[in-house]
């Protein structure tokens, strides 16, 4: 039986040998859903999927990429919307 | 449409969102660009033409293209240099080097022209063979001697 406060399932379980041999399970934080395109709904490249705590420290240029809208939108749909302003 | 001088809009990469002009065409496909952008080839489905056209003529510079875009109301930034200021460190390196090796030389100098120069005169004193003379000992001549002399 668990500690009380693993039981719920806010903790992802992984499985591992330790190197006695011994199986156990590991109780980690769950991973943010990865970033996604609120146009296409596609999901964003050069956008890594890590905890805040990570995320913190890490360089801006390693967390989007470096062109407008980069981290927000999909190339597709960044396009889009500078096409729309050119054209006025 | 991409002809020279057609002025267009970057929609593609880190410079997108910004206004530039084609200065030279390569082919059907790219074309070498100019303006709030940097002077790059690029592929024409990275760029949106607007309906302004600019008389330049083909491979114009830089500051040409600014002068007409100024006359657009779009502005170019200025590109700053920097400047070298690591040189200076390197110096006073240098000279600390230097400063510290000057007085070690005089020192040997001057410890060299103290010293007295003490030859060491090497006597060989070869050892000679030291040759034994035995004394020769004269022994008393006896009587049979004498009277055979004597005969």
């Amino acid at each position: 039986m668990p500690e009380r406060k693993l039981r719920s399932r806010s903790f992802r379980r992984v499985k591992k040998v330790t190197p006695g041999g011994r199986n156990v399970t590991h109780y980690e934080r769950k991973k943010p859903k990865p970033a996604s395109c609120p146009v296409t709904g596609e999901l964003l490249k050069g956008v890594p999927r890590e905890r805040p705590t990570k995320m913190k420290n890490m360089p801006k240029t390693r967390k989007r990429p470096e062109r407008p809208f980069g981290g927000v939108l999909s190339s597709k749909a960044s396009r889009a919307v500078l096409k729309e302003k050119a054209r006025q | 449409m991409f002809e020279v001088g057609r002025v267009c809009f970057k929609i593609a990469g880190r410079d997108s969102n910004k206004y530039c002009v084609i200065v030279e065409k390569v082919d059907d496909t790219f074309v070498i660009i100019d303006g709030q952008t940097r002077r790059k080839k690029v592929n024409v489905k990275h760029i949106e033409p607007t309906d302004k056209v600019i008389e330049i003529k083909a491979g114009a510079d830089h500051s040409v293209v600014v002068e007409a875009f100024s006359k657009l109301d779009i502005k170019i930034p200025l590109k700053k240099s920097k400047k070298p200021t690591e040189r200076q460190k390197k110096v006073k390196a240098v000279k600390v080097k230097k400063e510290k090796k000057a007085p070690k030389a005089e020192k040997k100098a001057t410890v060299k022209e103290e010293k007295p120069v003490v030859k060491k005169e090497e006597v060989k004193t070869t050892p000679k063979a030291e040759v034994k003379e035995s004394p020769k000992v004269e022994k008393p001549e006896t009587e049979l001697e004498k009277s055979l002399k004597e005969e």
